[in-house]
This record gives C-alpha cells, sequence and structure tokens, in this order.
C-alpha cells in the first residue's frame, strides 16, 4: 500500500472533503464570485470601467482567494472535527494537496473563467448599447475592453498578493485553531506595520527627505517640489523579485505541508 | 500490540504529565481506562492514534509509530473523541463520503448497531440531539471494525438504555484480534464489560490489572467492623456497614465494584502499587 499517494484514496479524499462542508467551501466560493459581480457593478456605476475591472480582481482574486485559502484547513475549531480529519485514513501529502487544488488550482481557474466571462457580458453589453452612427463610436468602443490577463501589471501584482497572502493563510489556519481567519489577518497587520515601519527607518537612515517609504516597490523622495523613485540596483531587484513572487509564497504553501504533518489537536 | 517505551509526554516542557510510561496493551481485551477529569485518559488515547506526540520516548501500535499518521496504520485505528463531529449530511451521505476509508467498514454491522441504538437514519446529522449524534459516532466506529478502537467518554450524553445497548454491542464486537480502549470516569458505565483496568491520576498509571487478577487480589465487602490487621485499600461507611476493598488473602470470590477500587487506588497509590506492581 503506497502510504504517500494513491489515486483512489485521493479521489475519495477530495470527494470528501468537497461534500462534507458543501457550505463552506462551495458555498465561500459562490460568495466571492457574487461579491466580485456586486462590486464591479457598484465601481461601474460610480465610477468607470477601467477602476471597476482592476478593484473587482483585486479584491476578487486576492481577498476572495484568502479568504476561502482560510477555510481549506478549518477543521480545528473542535477536538472531534480536528482529530477525525487528522485520523482519516488519508496520506499528509494528500490531505495538503487537496488543500492545494482547491484553494489554488480549482479556485484560479474558477475566478478566473468566471471574471472573463462576468466581464465579457458587461463589455459586450456596453459595446452593444453605443450608437453606431455617433463619430466618437470608435473613441468610445475602444475605451472600454475586455480586462487583459496577460502583460498587465496589476494582474501580475494581483497573482503575487494572491499567493503570498493564501500561503500565510493556509499556515496560519494550521497554527490557530479557533477564528483562525482573524488572528492571521491581525498577525498579518502587525506584520505589515512592522515591516512598514522598519523599512521607512531604514529608508531615513540613507535619506533625509523620504516622503513615502512602502516597502520595495515604493520608496519616494521629495527633491524640493518633485517627487523621486528610488529604485533599486538591477541585481538586487532580482534578487527582490524572486523572493517576493517565488521563494516566499513557495515556502508558506511548503510549510502548510510540514504544518500539517506536525499538527497535533 | 501497544507498546509504550519510556513515554514522556506534557502540554508544557516544564511540567510534564506522563513521565517515562513503559507497558505493553496485548490484543483480545477490552480496556477500562479510568481517571478523574484532567487526570491523563484522553492525552494518551491521542498519543496512541497519532494525534499528540510524545516529548521523549515511543508508542508502537503493532510496530508502527502512530505519529507518521500513514494510511497503513489509519485504516487500522479508530478514534471516538469525547465531544461529537458529524457534518451537515445524512447517515447514507456519511457512510457514502466516509465508510470507503475503512477497508473492513460493514454496512450490516452499521445499521444493526444504528438499529440496536435506536438511531432514526432519515435525518441530517447536524439536527439530531447530542445523544443521538453520539450514537450515532459509536454505531460507525464499531462498524468501521478497525483492529484498535479508542473511545474517549463514549458514554458521555447517553441516556441509560442506551448505555446498556452500547455495553451489548462492544462486549459483540469484540475478537481476539482487537483492542478496545473505553476511557470514562463515569465507571460504573464500565462494569461487566471490561477485561482489563488502567485507572491514571495526574499522568501516573496507578492501577494495570486484569479483572481477572482484581478479583483474585482484593476482595470487597461489607463488614460491621473492620478487620483488624487488614491490608485496607479502601473503606466507605454505608448504610448497612462499612464498605470494604483489601486484600484477599483467603481466596473470596466477591463481585467487584470499580467505583470503590477506582477511589482506593486514588486515594492509597502506595498501597494499589504493592499489591499490583507494575513493571
Amino acid at each position: 500500500m503506497n502510504d504517500t499517494f494513491d489515486p483512489r484514496r485521493f479521489y475519495l479524499l477530495f470527494k470528501k472533503v468537497t461534500l462534507e462542508r458543501p457550505i463552506q467551501i462551495i458555498g465561500v466560493m459562490g460568495l466571492i464570485l457574487c461579491f466580485t459581480v456586486i462590486l464591479y457593478s457598484l465601481v461601474l456605476y460610480s465610477i468607470d470601467y477601467g477602476s471597476a475591472q482592476n478593484l473587482s480582481f483585486i479584491w476578487g482574486l486576492a481577498g476572495g482567494g484568502t479568504v476561502l485559502s482560510a477555510f481549506v484547513f478549518n477543521y480545528f475549531n473542535t477536538n472531534a472535527a480536528g482529530a477525525a480529519y487528522l485520523t482519516l485514513p488519508a496520506s499528509v501529502f494528500e490531505k495538503w494537496l487537496c488543500a492545494v487544488l482547491i484553494a489554488g488550482i480549482f479556485f484560479l481557474l474558477i475566478f478566473l473563467g468566471f471574471y472573463r466571462l462576468m466581464d465579457y457580458c458587461f463589455v459586450t453589453a456596453y459595446h452593444n448599447g453605443l450608437n453606431h452612427d455617433s463619430p466618437l463610436y470608435k473613441n468610445q468602443y475602444d475605451h472600454v475592453y475586455i480586462y487583459p490577463f496577460l502583460q498587465n501589471q496589476v494582474v501580475k501584482k494581483v497573482f503575487i498578493i494572491w499567493a503570498n497572502l493564501s500561503g500565510v493563510m493556509l499556515v496560519g489556519s494550521l497554527y490557530f485553531n479557533k477564528v483562525a481567519i482573524v488572528k492571521v489577518a491581525l498577525a498579518a497587520c502587525v506584520l505589515a506595520g512592522i515591516i512598514y515601519f522598519l523599512n521607512l527607518a531604514v529608508a531615513s537612515l540613507f535619506f533625509k527627505n523620504i516622503d513615502i517609504a512602502f516597502p520595495y516597490y515604493t520608496v519616494l523622495i521629495k527633491v524640493r517640489s518633485e517627487v523621486g523613485v528610488i529604485n533599486l540596483p538591477h541585481i538586487g531587484s532580482f534578487i527582490v523579485d524572486a523572493f517576493i513572487n517565488v521563494i516566499i509564497p513557495a515556502t508558506l504553501w511548503i510549510t502548510a505541508l510540514i504544518k500539517l504533518k506536525e499538527k497535533e489537536i | 500490540m501497544i507498546r509504550f517505551d519510556n513515554l514522556s509526554f506534557g502540554y508544557s516542557h516544564k511540567k510534564m504529565l506522563y513521565n517515562n510510561l513503559t507497558l505493553s496493551v496485548e490484543n483480545g481485551s477490552i480496556y477500562g481506562l479510568l481517571g478523574k477529569n484532567g487526570a491523563g485518559k484522553s492525552t494518551l488515547l491521542k498519543n496512541i492514534a497519532g494525534t499528540l506526540f510524545p516529548i521523549k520516548g515511543t508508542v508502537y501500535v503493532d510496530g508502527i509509530e502512530p505519529r507518521d499518521r500513514k494510511p497503513s496504520f489509519l485504516r487500522t485505528i479508530y478514534y471516538l473523541a469525547e465531544d461529537v463531529y458529524v457534518p451537515a449530511l445524512t447517515i447514507k451521505q456519511y457512510q457514502a463520503l466516509f465508510a470507503p476509508f475503512y477497508p473492513l467498514f460493514s454496512q450490516d454491522d452499521f445499521y444493526k448497531n444504528l438499529r440496536e441504538l435506536e438511531v432514526g437514519i432519515d435525518s441530517k446529522l447536524n439536527k439530531l440531539s447530542f445523544g443521538q449524534q453520539k450514537k450515532f459516532v459509536i454505531a460507525f466506529a464499531l462498524a468501521c471494525n478497525t483492529k484498535i478502537l479508542l473511545m474517549d467518554e463514549p458514554t458521555n450524553g447517553l441516556d441509560i438504555p442506551s448505555k446498556a445497548q452500547f455495553r451489548k454491542l462492544i462486549a459483540s464486537a469484540m475478537n481476539d484480534e482487537r483492542i478496545i480502549f473505553i476511557s470514562t470516569h463515569q465507571i460504573r458505565d464500565l462494569e461487566n464489560m471490561i477485561d482489563k483496568v488502567m485507572i491514571v491520576d495526574n499522568g501516573n498509571l496507578l492501577l494495570y490489572s486484569s479483572i481477572t487478577e482484581i478479583g483474585e487480589k482484593l476482595c470487597f465487602k461489607t463488614v460491621k467492623q473492620i478487620p483488624e490487621g487488614a491490608n485496607i485499600l479502601y473503606t466507605e461507611k454505608m448504610l448497612r456497614g462499612t464498605s470494604v476493598i483489601m486484600e484477599n488473602i483467603n481466596g473470596e470470590d466477591t463481585a467487584i465494584n470499580l467505583e470503590h477500587l477506582f477511589n482506593g487506588v486514588t486515594e492509597n497509590p502506595a498501597i494499589a502499587q504493592k499489591i499490583f506492581p507494575i513493571n
């Protein structure tokens, strides 16, 4: 018997995990999609298409994905539920893989598919509503377009934020047994605050006229009435990018596997 | 067989609950694990199930360390926690999702157990009362037919008829290969059911003996006057005299009173250790 991975056992586990708590997994996913539509509509109504697309994508993927990640290991609220999960005859790797598939792969595919469909409907409705005979038709038509997932800096950054925050939430939900989502969110806020002020302190040591010192991407200095951006040297930027984009999220998601193996209740 | 090799466990490194516990638990017996609240009964069961890890020493279950939580091990053990967890599913849905993980699961046994315990099979599990939920998880645990069954306070929340049914089911589920551990502080619930008794207090194993050995070594009776020179483990004033547990030097055959035995062992651990030396 393979104690690490068995396809049939994994199928049974995946079925059990999704159907055992349909409200938590499928329901939360549904809520995230509803929230995304509502946010898109509200921002579209009050601002415009570009903002609606960006904000709904940011909050839907990064915000919603983080919330969903907090639920995939949500078994440890009670001793009985936690023990039932830990002693269920499936390997730690299979249990972890289930969580990764739900919070990582399936959520991403469902969200992106849904977002594209939703965006397509809104944009098509806008295009169809335009007056074809208007001299401004071409400009109005080109002003609104389907949100591109590729070569889009916002999308790239949202992916990175989602990968990091979801990883934090996965690990955090294994550290904290009760109301993990709140505790992890608080811990993440405290950590972000510490990083921000540490970054500000370090930046202030080198430059006297710091305007904003948001970690890494936005360190601005004031020079008379102008504001300038301080960029890292190329190699430094590459290293930091590699850390933020790949190493930290990968470490967090793998740490969840290790923590699950060591989990006691 | 379950073997504890110098097991040390504590929820903090400063205050250990178990210190260098060494003992073997053989197949084919029902073990009653008795202790006060917080005595360390659940902790011991969780170390066997692999949901808690020893700080020092090792637990082996048929040569396997539970802490690895390998599927080949987990399918041979069922741990029933004191509180109950049931998802919002019907009994049929629960069976369809959970039973396939246990290769020896018997549907016939499951429905027989449910009938015996009088659990309705139509409603959703989370809508049942606590007692009904408890009976449902007991029925499922027994039907899994795992080699080791660990039950933490299984009779909590059961009504009196259900406790009797529970005892019957446990007796019928037992075989020579199986180990059933039942931890409880409601000692009377285990009377006439267990083969071996383990009494723990503050993480110390005070007594580990078979019912037969207890019957041979101790005498339980009610007397008007306590016999002089007798090695007394426990006394309790009753309406009709004094109930005593004393060393059985005349080979008398008396009925074991588990509650008195428990009180005697926890109040006089030194005397108990002398009569029932451990290791």
